[in-house]
């Protein structure tokens, strides 16, 4: 018969490159009439990282997203990039393309500041305006500042800025360092249901609370939860790479490497966690990896939860889950009075009742 | 060689070219369509996913040979000048593609179930896209986005997309 | 200097049209040009919306073009030739009979390669094999042909003379001394990482239980739905631009640049938008091999990996062994925590120094402990090189610290999310590098998730009811 079981996986997860120096750079022009393009070394691997590099730059100069082109992934035009690796694409090159938006601001700030009897420094950029804080009737559209700053003051508003994060190398006898700018943090719940007779796990519901800093684009953010905790789902109960005792490999295809399709994912019930990173643009810090972190770890304690049985080695195929029930199952007559078990194994039901 | 002789996207089209050319290659290579894609080439992951005489099929299971006198819908065939078909359109709002490389292939196996099912559930919509491997997305706003379009299709509101 | 393609004595290509492409007209594609731009995207201000991606529309559209897409005038198709061996020497390669192929127009080996060795750290890569073969999926030769198919069929074509070796597959094999080295003469760890923080076994002996657990990952693979895939091709100024799903194309000029012995700015890489890479595509494959291909035959040489390649030929996540043992106290206080860690580092480095010092940082789990001993080594081992792969050894040990978590919760009879609650960061906790952690909401995010998933406490206990 099935039993349904849950079990929860808390983790952390380290945003850019252990120690090593990981800079990004970027470039922001703002065209004549107020909209701009970015210039990005990343490259756009499918988790939208372009759309929310648009959004951070657009969130500097005050206008949307769409008014951002972004030009990316080419070494002769755009400038260098650590790459799409770590998780680090938001936070890094991120605070690179927001520190350059702030400097083509700049620009735009000094241009527009005569033509609106005041010092730079009073100047926001909001809503396609840039206008006097505290009198944003005391405004020129961006586009009427940018075409100034082109045809009369002679000063093209470019900003160009990299980031890197701060670290300090870690010791070599004891570990003991600074390795990261920041961390994010994530709990995700597994229910599933596990046949006994035949060991087969089937994942019923996925719960992820995920912390990213601020969402740039809570869209994205969810897509990226919702495809970690489906390879998550492989990880922990489908896939495995096998080989031989010659070393070939055995199954290097999708017929017998075996990977979630629609039909192994629930629906992935997507929670993000307020939290906000003052390092990090806009308080952003990141969310490409950890998504996949904690569902294998869920998934086997709610097996245990279900059946009783810990599985300690992954995939937990229905062969595994059968074999540990087996085990179970011939070990239950020997026990009688069970005391509290030395390390917490394979069959342990609490001593405490 | 072969020749075949197609209906393609609503044209007529011919070519001719070594009989075991796959249909995939056949819209890749000769006709220039490259939305279907090659994942693995064996009928496994269904990025190849083309709709032949309204069957959703792995083109790169097919050859030449048996496409001759069929019709045959690709992605590219489903948008025209003036719109985009409600699948393609809520894929776009909802964020369901991320690598986009499963894509066209999702979508026409999603296109074939609406064809056939105008108000799928979840259950049917899932197991229309068994075929179709996806590594990014965890298939949750593919399924959403394809309800929407169901409901698109029967002149019906698309339920509000949860906000952040 | 380019060679000159040779000239075989062999029939015309033009005479096979067989194997050529003939042009056929293609049927029109049609697509809006001016569709209202949805609403997250013009909204202000910009940080929060639900903005879709630019590259949405394209997609749906089949529009997006990666790089199997794109095709050149006179471009040519390159297949490698996999060993097939785990471990042996390599004796001699004839690629005499693939070159008199007709249609095939180059093929080249790991001694055409100016520079034949790359990684991220330890620079143990070759980009094809020349002397040595340290797992099946290594390369030991490229063709260049006018088609897919011949470029495949040439492979068959080399001959290839090995001497096995006895490859080393089991990383705790490897992890002794003893066994013969693989990349160097005597042993075969060549990473070590370690932590150390009090006084752990005097936590354990303060500790009113010690609970062990021995927990192992499998080796996976990224499984892209686009495979790796490049195009090189070389102007008159002696530039080759290569087109690649490379996701680090600043690493890859430098790469290709080093490996060619040409200075970068006679390299330019441009990636499309990739169709999945998870860390996968994080460092050069064959870009060097099609640049030189491409050279010698003068032409565009497009590469596209098959399905298998991308198993046995790109990085793999590094499987790992890993032993923790754990004091609390009876209420569930972790004292003390002790763990070792063996990653089965593969053929070759690529990144697994990285992921060797972020399982040993992240193994301790998101928990205050003052008293830790964590020590992780990378050995290789004649498999598929492992890499970076989404993660780094974080899932991998977050299955074993979560795992050992509720074993320990379980035995003392306590709520898993409670004992989790007692041990997590805080805002300002040390983390176990000393380092201290700011916007920490490990807490926040158990208890949402709890709340949200309507967790009740002690739950199931391994009787699970029906369904």
């Amino acid at each position: 018969m099935k039993r349904r079981g849950r079990g929860m996986a808390c983790m952390w997860y380290p945003i850019g490159f252990t120690v090593a120096a990981n800079p990004s750079a970027a470039v922001v022009k703002i065209n004549e009439d107020g909209t701009a393009t970015l210039l990005t070394g990343t490259v756009e691997t499918g988790q939208g990282s372009l759309t929310v590099l648009a959004q951070i730059v657009a969130q500097e100069l005050g206008i949307a997203t769409d008014d951002v082109h972004v030009v990316s992934a080419d070494t002769d035009a755009t400038p260098m990039d650590t790459g799409a690796i770590a998780s680090r694409t938001t936070y890094v090159t991120g605070n690179a393309a927001r520190m350059a938006a702030e400097k083509a601001k700049l620009t735009l700030f000094e241009v527009a500041a005569p033509l609106l009897g005041v010092k730079p420094t009073q100047l926001e950029a909001q809503d396609h305006k840039i206008f006097v804080k505290g009198f944003p009737q005391r405004n020129m559209h961006i586009g009427d500042v940018a075409n100034h700053a082109r045809v009369v003051s002679g000063q093209p508003p470019i900003g160009s800025a990299s980031f890197n994060p701060e670290t300090l190398a870690l010791d070599p006898e004891t570990g003991q360092g600074k390795p990261f700018g920041t961390y994010v943090y994530a709990t995700q719940i597994a229910e599933v249901d596990v046949d006994d007779e035949t060991g087969e796990v089937e994942v019923v519901r996925i719960v992820a609370s995920h912390d990213c800093g601020t969402a740039i684009n809570p869209m994205l953010v969810e897509g990226q939860v919702e495809g970690g905790v489906a390879m998550g789902i492989g990880f922990a109960l489908e896939e495995e790479m096998l080989f031989d005792a010659n070393g070939r490999h055995i199954n290097p295809n999708l017929t017998n490497y075996i990977m979630p399709t629609s039909l192994d994912t629930p629906d992935i019930e997507v929670d993000i966690v307020d939290s906000y990173d003052p390092t990090g643009p806009f308080g952003a810090k990141g969310v490409g990896e950890p998504t996949l972190v904690p569902t294998a770890a869920a998934i086997a304690n709610a097996i245990y939860d279900a059946v009783g049985v810990r599985i300690m080695s992954l995939p937990a195929t229905a062969e595994k889950v059968f074999k540990a029930l087996q085990a179970k199952r011939e070990q239950q007559p020997k026990q009688i009075g069970a005391g509290v078990p030395q390390n917490g194994g394979a069959n342990g039901k609490p001593a405490v009742q | 060689m072969v020749n075949v002789t197609l209906k393609l996207n609503g044209e007529t089209r011919s070519a001719s070219v070594a009989p075991e050319t796959t249909l995939l290659r056949l819209l890749r290579d000769q006709f220039n369509l490259t939305g279907a894609k090659l994942g693995c080439d064996v009928g496994d992951c269904g990025a190849c996913t083309v709709i032949v005489d309204g069957k959703p099929v792995n083109s790169c299971l097919m050859l030449v040979g048996q496409v001759d006198g069929r019709d045959i819908l690709t992605i590219e065939g489903l948008a025209t000048a003036d719109h985009l078909h409600p699948l393609q359109k809520l894929f776009e709002h909802f964020g369901s593609l991320q690598c986009g490389f499963c894509g066209p292939g999702v979508i026409m196996s999603a296109k074939a179930l609406l064809d056939e099912n105008a108000d799928p559930s979840t259950q049917e919509i899932r197991d229309a896209l068994g075929g179709n491997l996806c590594r990014s997305t965890g298939y949750t706003k593919m399924i959403e986005a394809i309800k929407g379009a169901s409901c698109i299709l029967r002149g019906e509101e698309v339920p509000a997309v949860k906000s952040a | 200097m380019a060679d000159k393609p040779k000239v075989v004595d062999k029939p015309d290509v033009l005479e096979r049209p067989d194997i050529l492409r003939p042009q056929t007209p293609a049927p029109l594609v049609t697509f809006p040009v001016e569709v209202v731009v949805p609403e997250g995207r013009q909204q202000t201000p910009a940080v929060g919306q639900r903005a879709s991606r630019a590259d949405g529309r394209l997609h749906g559209l089949g529009q997006t073009k990666y790089i199997d897409d794109m095709y050149f005038p006179n471009m040519l198709f390159a297949k490698i030739k996999r060993a097939g061996i785990a471990s042996a020497l390599i004796k001699s390669i004839d690629t005499k009979e693939a070159e008199a192929m007709p249609g095939v127009i180059a093929v080249i080996t790991g001694r055409d390669i100016p520079c034949n060795s790359f990684g991220p750290s330890l620079k143990d890569q070759p980009v094809l094999a020349d002397t040595r073969v340290f797992h099946a999926g290594d390369g030991v030769a490229a063709v260049a042909a006018v088609s897919e198919q011949i470029a495949t069929e040439a492979l068959e074509k080399i001959k290839v003379e090995y001497e096995p070796l006895v490859p080393v597959l089991d990383p705790l094999e490897s992890l002794k001394l003893e066994t013969p080295g693989i990349h160097a003469p005597s042993a075969n760890i060549y990473g070590h990482k370690i932590i150390k923080k009090g006084d752990v076994e005097k936590a354990f002996a303060e500790s009113d239980h010690i609970f062990e657990g021995s927990f192992r990952t499998q080796m996976v693979e990224h499984v892209p739905l686009e495979p790796y895939a490049c195009i090189a091709q070389w102007d008159a100024n002696g530039r080759v631009t290569i087109y690649s799903t490379l996701g680090r194309i600043t690493l890859g000029r430098a790469d290709v640049g080093r490996t060619l012995g040409i200075p970068m700015s006679r390299v330019r890489i441009v990636a499309t938008v990739v169709g999945g890479n998870f860390g996968g595509k994080n460092e050069i494959r064959a870009e060097p091999a099609m640049a030189l291909l491409s050279k010698k035959t003068g032409r565009p040489v497009k590469c596209v990996y098959t399905r298998v390649e991308e198993f046995t030929s790109s990085t793999t996540r590094h499987p790992l062994i890993m032993d923790y043992k754990t004091g609390v106290t009876k209420q569930g206080k972790i004292l003390g925590r002790k763990i070792r860690l063996v990653l089965d580092g593969g053929a070759y480095c690529s990144w697994s120094e990285t992921t060797l010092g972020k399982a040993c940082i992240l193994s301790a789990g998101p928990y205050n402990i003052d008293n830790l001993h964590a020590e992780a080594f990378v050995v290789y081992t004649n498999k598929t090189m492992t890499g970076a792969m989404r993660g780094f050894g974080a899932p991998q040990v977050c299955f074993a610290y979560e795992s050992h978590m509720d074993d320990i919760a379980h035995t003392l009879g306590i709520d898993p999310l409670e004992i989790r609650l007692l041990n997590a960061f805080d805002e300002g906790s040390l983390s176990p590098t000393s380092q201290k952690l700011h916007s920490v909401v490990v807490k926040e995010s158990l208890l949402r998730a709890a709340k949200l998933f309507g967790w009740n406490g002690m739950g199931n206990a391994g009787n699970g009811n029906g369904a």
